[in-house]
């Protein structure tokens, strides 16, 4: 049920234009400023000689453009991304709850219903809604709103969106999202299979984990944990469905 | 047991072998040891052992400013906390900020805000916390030099690295890196730090004195170390990622 619908997502890790090369902030990617542009995390310096990376990161060259792909970073907030987030606080007029972010998500009462199933029962209607989260829930959100200068905001109505009851959150590092989705969601499919879990993994970097018992979601979170510090390693996928075989069979949990 | 309290600094600063006292030639550095990702719960940390330097940092943000009012509508803020430990000198140090340490921390946070991109992150903070555990003599190159590397760990954007050190005049003769002692009894100290995009002078304090030429000479020995320096400084970022992939990929 709970699944991530997005196979269209490329893995940019996996990606066969990147290479294996780590540049480190203020590294020259290329002196041929002619044929190439510098795109994500990359910059021209100031005599426009050179181009320079400005994060830690893997070297990409794609077409004519030169990318770094980030190994460390913070997540900013996009139109359209699904985060998993935290309420911390709430009044009459809305919600506000931890994303991950700089800034805190609002999620106005409006976006919690569905519009044609809102009850109007005079002045009970806020107070319905109200009822419906309480501070340290754990929510499944779309960013519907943001920029760099507001607050995010976020809706509940959608497919798959809406408070979460049991299982488990764990957070990892925002840039290695795409790392536990894998290319055409191959590495979270596999991870799916052999645990018997269900996961939804948001953009913000936190996930949300399932199972049929805690030996299993123990499994997930080591493997998981285990993807997030090889994420700059080749052939992943496959060192993965092995470690996480060999481990079913050592701790007896067929 | 007796307990030596050196009052008198030594008279010579130079052995007769015309090394210093520590056994070191004029141009040549402290031993240097770095680490990067030490502090687990910061969002990028770093470690430095400078010879008897020994320093930690850890990079917070971009995050919500407290208190409110430091918050600058049009571009984010780079906060430095530059903290001496009690037991990082010889004297007891009291543990309040004193003006010494935020005048180092006016300074490190100076030299490093060139560097970031704060204008893309408005109303926010970058904090870094600086503590010193062990202090001999050129802390405040050390801690500037380790903040960068803390920044970068972080995985925030930076148009480069930043690296510092200082040079001086004992006796006479120019010399690279000094420690406590030399900085103390010498006649001159210059602490300066590079940033590396474009190569610009981030930060250059100095006391004591010296004539044109031997600034200028200075200037050029102190490149020639931090050019060591940065090196050390990038290695250090990639070790980490590369012994992770030569241990998976055999």
């Amino acid at each position: 049920m709970e699944n991530n619908e997005e196979p269209e997502q490329d893995d940019e890790f996996e990606d066969e234009e990147t290479s294996r090369e780590i540049v480190a902030p203020g590294e020259v990617l290329t002196e041929d400023v002619h044929n190439f542009i510098p795109g994500r995390g990359a910059i021209l310096n100031k005599k426009g000689d050179k181009i320079i990376s400005v994060i830690i990161g893997l070297k990409q060259i794609k077409k004519n453009y030169i990318n770094v792909i980030p190994l460390r970073g913070f997540y900013t907030p996009q139109i359209g991304d699904k985060v998993i987030g935290i309420i911390t606080d709430k009044n009459p007029v809305k919600y506000k709850c931890d994303i991950n972010a700089k800034y805190e998500g609002i999620l106005k009462i409006k976006n919690t219903v569905k519009h044609n199933k809102m009850r109007i029962r005079g002045n009970q209607r806020e107070e319905e809604t109200l009822e419906k989260l309480y501070v340290g829930d754990a929510i499944i959100g779309k960013i519907i709103a943001a920029d760099r200068l507001n607050s995010p905001e976020i809706t509940l109505v959608g497919k798959y969106l809406g408070r979460k009851s049991g299982g488990i959150i764990i957070q990892i590092d925002p840039p290695k999202v795409p790392r536990i989705i894998g290319r055409n969601g191959s590495m979270i499919k596999m991870l799916k299979n052999l645990t018997n879990c269900n996961i939804f993994v948001a953009q913000n970097g936190r996930i949300w984990i399932k199972g049929i018992n805690i030996e299993h979601e123990r499994l997930l979170i080591e493997a998981i944990y285990k993807i997030e510090e090889e994420a700059h390693t080749t052939g992943l996928t496959d060192r993965m469905e092995e470690f996480i075989k060999n481990e079913t069979k050592r701790r007896g949990m067929e | 047991m007796t307990l030596l309290i050196q009052d008198e600094y030594p008279k010579k600063l130079l052995r007769d072998d015309g090394k210093r006292l520590d056994g070191r030639g004029k141009t040549d550095l402290r031993p240097i040891k770095m680490e990067v990702d030490v502090i687990k719960n910061a969002d990028g940390s770093a470690y430095i052992e400078w010879g008897n330097n020994k320093i930690y940092a850890s990079v917070y943000g971009p995050r919500e400013v407290h208190p409110h009012h430091l918050a600058k509508p049009d571009r984010g803020i780079l906060r430095v906390f530059y903290r001496m430990a009690t037991f990082s000198v010889f004297e007891r140090k009291r543990p309040a900020p004193g003006r010494r340490e935020k005048e180092i921390s006016m300074v490190i946070s100076e030299c490093l805000e060139p560097v970031l991109f704060l204008e893309l992150y408005p109303g926010t903070s970058f904090e870094i916390f600086i503590e010193v555990v062990d202090a001999d003599g050129g802390t405040r190159c050390a801690s500037t030099t380790v903040a960068a590397l803390a920044l970068a760990d972080a995985g925030i954007p930076m148009r480069s690295l930043v690296t510092s050190c200082a040079v001086g005049k004992i006796e006479g003769q120019l010399i690279t890196d000094l420690s406590g002692i030399e900085d103390k009894a010498g006649e001159s100290d210059m602490p300066c730090a590079i940033s590396w995009f474009n190569d610009e002078i981030s930060l250059l304090q100095f006391d004591g004195k010296m004539n044109r030429a031997e600034l200028d000479e200075s200037l050029n020995m102190v490149r020639n170390a931090m050019e060591k320096i940065y090196e050390m400084q990038l290695d250090t970022l990639k070790q980490k990622y590369i012994q992770i992939q030569e241990q998976n990929e055999g």
